[in-house]
């Protein structure tokens, strides 16, 4: 018999850790459930159990409190555990997940889903060459392994990451040959009202820029990678100017590297609240395409929640009061706790969500941003598709993003579309001339993560097939 | 099938337009396990389904049609009895199919489970690739210059002297004639000319793995029909078998459920053991319809006068671009090459 | 040459060191890293061929969703930066399939 829960939580980050930890306060008897080895999602990932010693940073120092938190509390904290598929049962969540090479199902009476978010990069030619990796794929291996993409890199990308990443490969030891981002240092300036009220960023954001100009790594305002070249591994990027709607135009310089990081800011992963059925809405303020929820996380479905950077990208701060009000949401579902949240918490939230969102604003793709994925460039990793393909095929009639998955493969691969449907459905949109939120992404499938059929298998016993009744002749 | 009968009528200069709901072909004709296989026909649907191969063969790669032929294994005496029984009935229908020994079978397959009791063999089955059909249909009905309409639900049907009116959001659509091929659909679209249709649906779950070297290269079966599975020439391995998921048409998404995908994976393990290695990438759920009988509606609507209704055909995919055709010939006053199947029978009658 | 962000490398501590096998080439790492992290920093990048057009790909996402650094380890297949790093273990790189 599956556990049951009053509430599961899937994703152990600000936004899903915090919620664990307010619901577990009100007498909630929780689990949260995460894919890491350890709380704290993508920006506070943990030091892997390799480093014995290192300096601590602002992310570890709050990771740990988190952790800490989180370890002292009554929660239950699933880690390494992935969750491959999610079910109604009556009035309450079946929530089946992978751990240790076996699959399990857990049950609660809420949900809250706080799956964190994903990177969007805009392919360029040469993305798939080994030494490429996403800006904040490279935050994943630096926080975690403490170890460099490679020794002299391009860090390119948009919004304040690409800062922090530049920064962090010269405190790793690494060379950044140069720091390439889309945004005009006037965007910057469009953003510093916001940026006033946290000035601990703002000055942490200013050391990093003092640094890098020491240094004299070159800082190239409203550029782009346009290539990147290399066989087996990066030799070098070619970085172009970006015309007023970000369209690629002309004035190209190489840039000899073994490494190149690539991002274009952070996209909600929906994918388990698609799964469970919430509506969806296309806010670009928010990173594209994000379940429909009220600011206290509560959702269309009954007893289901969604918040942090999965609800729409707001950034961390705003993911743990989102978190907590989340939280209480759900506790007030199963008849715990408050049934208002505190009005402060809510006005907290609003103003760490203003900031988030202008660290947002930074990464919203420009109209011409897609011309950097040239006809040849691959948009579909997993199938090796190029724009080419995905045009012909648009042309000759598929018109939604379920369309052009169902005749080419596009989103069929392994990634399940993960790093190609934003562009492609954008693709579609401009191509036939309809705004994007017309082209919603494909009818979600589970499993969320590949799984092993041996896992789905388990202890199988042929005698316990319910053999039907035969069809008939 | 309504894209077939499109095809077939527009052939002898009648001007169709295509209504559909969504992408055309992204029914079931478009998310079902795509197996061609004669050992899972109804046996006197057999002529249909052996024309039905037919075209599929035509189509080609345009498709990904291949033709491999396909094995239905048996575990337990039971289900050795089972097959023998069925299989015996398909092949005095005119499906080749016979019946292997151990050693034909290992040779044929050396990856399958050596649990296995009994296989019958037909060298006509295959599969296609179902994911493919809208991108076909498209390409025909504009080769064609056939007007469609996608994501265009008809949400309201009149009738009057000169003919019907189908209403959608984007528009009205007048035409003289009326087919109804709206697959699990039908019921409500239907009661649109005031027919109620007795369709229900089933709601068949596949799941696909990642790629794989190469396993298996013919389709297989069970024969309780619990499993079908196949490995496409890109090496993913698609795994059926009418497990059945959760939804209705009407709510419009069809949900997988855990308790179904994974004994049908454990068989398909069971029956491959080095599945084990796969991981499994994607799981869906597609509505088949059906009648009481279980035979197709293709002819008439009963009660309106030029209206028609095609579905319903238990192996639509399989005999679907044939029986449309017929349906064309219907729809032009021809005598259909084999007879049709009225949708105005008493259902609970053997009538068929 | 000032620096207003220090150098660290020197001050990162790392377990004892274990062997691997990638593709029989031994790979030195330190037990409880992600084999992708002992991949990276031993210069492999080029772990894995497209099955479409066998170019050569690497890690991309670095977070267990791309499936780029997918590897074999046991003939279980598992993404390089979800797998831990343990002596002795063997990894295999994913080819084409043979039938592509």
């Amino acid at each position: 018999m599956a556990e049951i829960y009053d509430i599961a939580i899937i994703g152990a980050g600000p936004a899903g850790a915090n919620a664990a930890l307010t619901a577990s306060e009100q007498g909630c008897r929780v689990v949260v459930i995460d894919e890491q080895s350890k709380a704290g999602g993508q920006v506070w990932r943990v030091k892997s159990a390799a480093i014995a010693k290192a300096p601590d940073t602002p992310e570890t120092v709050a990771g740990n409190a988190l952790r800490d938190a989180l370890s002292i509390s009554h929660a239950v904290h699933m880690s390494d555990t992935q969750v491959w598929q999610i079910e109604r049962e009556a009035d309450d969540w079946a929530i089946y997940v992978l751990a240790a090479g076996r699959s399990r199902k857990i049950m609660s009476r809420a949900l809250v889903l706080a799956s964190g978010a994903r990177e969007f990069v805009q392919p360029v030619p040469g993305w798939t060459t080994p030494g490429v990796v996403g800006l904040a794929g490279a935050t994943a291996l630096i926080k975690q392994d403490m170890t460099l993409p490679g020794q002299r890199t391009v860090v390119s990308g948009t919004g304040p990451l690409v800062f922090f990443v530049a920064s962090e490969v010269r405190r790793h030891g690494g060379t950044v040959a140069a720091i390439v981002t889309p945004n005009h240092r006037t965007e910057w300036l469009r953003a510093m009202p916001f940026m006033a009220a946290r000035p601990d960023l703002l000055w942490r954001g200013s050391i990093w820029i003092a640094d890098l100009m020491l240094a004299r790594v070159p800082i190239f305002w409203g550029y782009a990678v346009s290539e990147v070249s290399g066989g087996d591994t990066v030799t070098s990027v070619e970085v172009c100017k970006l015309g007023p709607y970000g369209a690629p135009i002309g004035r190209v310089s190489t840039i000899h590297a073994d490494s190149v990081c690539l991002g274009n800011g952070l996209i909600p992963a929906i994918e388990a609240a698609q799964l469970a059925g919430v509506p969806l809405e296309h806010r670009p303020d928010l990173g594209g395409w994000v379940p429909r929820a009220d600011s206290d996380g509560k959702t269309s479905i009954a007893g289901l929640f969604v918040c942090g950077d999965s609800a729409g990208i707001r950034g961390a701060a705003a993911a743990e009061i989102h978190g907590k009000l989340a939280g209480l949401s759900a506790c007030a579902f199963v008849g715990k706790g408050p049934s208002v949240a505190p009005v402060g918490m809510q006005r907290r939230y609003a103003r760490a969500a203003r900031f988030g969102m202008a660290m947002t604003a930074l990464s919203i793709p420009k109209p011409g941003s897609d011309g950097l994925t040239t006809p040849q460039t691959i948009m579909c990793r997993c199938e090796s598709l190029t724009r080419d393909d995905i045009t012909t095929e648009i042309a000759a009639g598929a018109q939604s993003s379920n369309a052009v998955k169902s005749g080419l493969r596009a989103g069929m691969g392994p990634c399940g579309g993960k790093f190609c449907q934003s562009a492609i459905a954008r693709l579609i949109a401009k191509t036939e001339g309809r705004p994007e939120t017309d082209v919603p992404p494909p009818t979600p499938r589970p499993p969320l993560r590949p799984v092993p059929t041996a896992a789905l298998a388990g202890d199988f016993d042929y005698a316990d097939l319910p053999i039907p009744k035969p069809a008939p002749l | 099938m309504g894209g077939s009968t499109a095809l077939q009528v527009a052939r002898s200069g009648m001007r169709p337009i295509l209504l559909d709901q969504g992408d055309l072909g992204q029914g079931a004709s478009g998310v079902n396990a795509g197996t061609l296989s004669l050992q899972i026909k109804r046996v006197k649907l057999m002529p249909y389904a052996l024309r039905g191969h037919h075209e599929w063969e035509a189509m080609g790669d345009t498709v990904g049609f291949r033709k491999t032929g396909g094995y239905t294994v048996a575990f337990t005496e039971r289900e050795v009895e089972l097959l023998h029984e069925r299989q015996a009935q398909k092949a005095e229908a005119g499906a080749p199919i016979t019946f292997v020994s151990d050693n034909a079978l290992r040779a044929a397959e050396p990856n399958l489970s050596h649990k296995v009791l009994a296989a019958s063999f037909c060298p006509e089955d295959g599969y296609a690739n179902s994911s493919l059909t809208g991108q076909y249909y498209r390409a025909r009905l504009r080769d064609n210059a056939i007007p469609y309409l996608e994501h265009s639900p008809v949400v309201d049907i009149s009738q009057d002297q000169s003919g019907f009116a189908l209403v959608t959001p984007q528009g009205s659509v007048r035409a003289k004639r009326v087919l109804l091929a709206a697959g699990a659909w039908l019921k409500p679209v239907a009661a649109m000319l005031g027919v109620d249709l007795p369709v229900q649906a089933r709601i068949n779950t596949v799941s696909v793995t990642e790629r794989m070297p190469p396993l298996t290269s013919h389709v297989i079966g069970h024969a309780t029909g619990l499993l079908t599975m196949k490995q496409k020439a890109n090496g993913t391995v698609l795994v059926g078998g009418g497990w059945q998921g959760r939804g209705t048409p009407q709510d419009g998404r069809g949900e997988v459920m855990a308790n179904s995908v994974v004994p049908n994976l454990a068989l398909a393990q069971f029956a491959l053991p080095q599945l084990s290695q796969a991981r499994v990438l994607r799981s869906w759920t597609g509505f088949e319809a059906n009648v009481p009988d279980f035979y197709p509606l293709a002819g008439a609507l009963p009660g309106v006068e030029n209206a028609y209704v095609l579905g319903c055909v238990r192996g639509g995919y399989t005999i679907g671009p044939y029986i449309g055709k017929l349906m064309g010939d219907y729809i032009l006053e021809r005598e259909p090459e084999l007879p049709l199947f009225d949708p105005g029978r008493d259902f609970n009658e053997d009538t068929i | 040459m000032i620096r207003l962000v220090p150098d660290h490398a020197t001050l990162i501590n790392r377990t004892a060191c274990v062997e691997f096998e990638f593709d029989g080439r031994v790979v030195t790492g330190h037990a409880g890293e992600t084999v992708l992290a002992a991949l990276m920093r031993a210069g492999i990048r080029h772990l894995r061929d497209a099955p479409t057009d066998g170019a050569p790909r690497g890690a991309f996402c670095c977070i267990g969703l791309c499936q780029e650094c997918l590897v074999q380890i046991d003939g279980a297949r598992i993404e390089s930066c979800r797998q831990i790093v343990s002596g002795g273990l063997t990894v295999q790189s994913l080819g084409r399939p043979a039938d592509g």
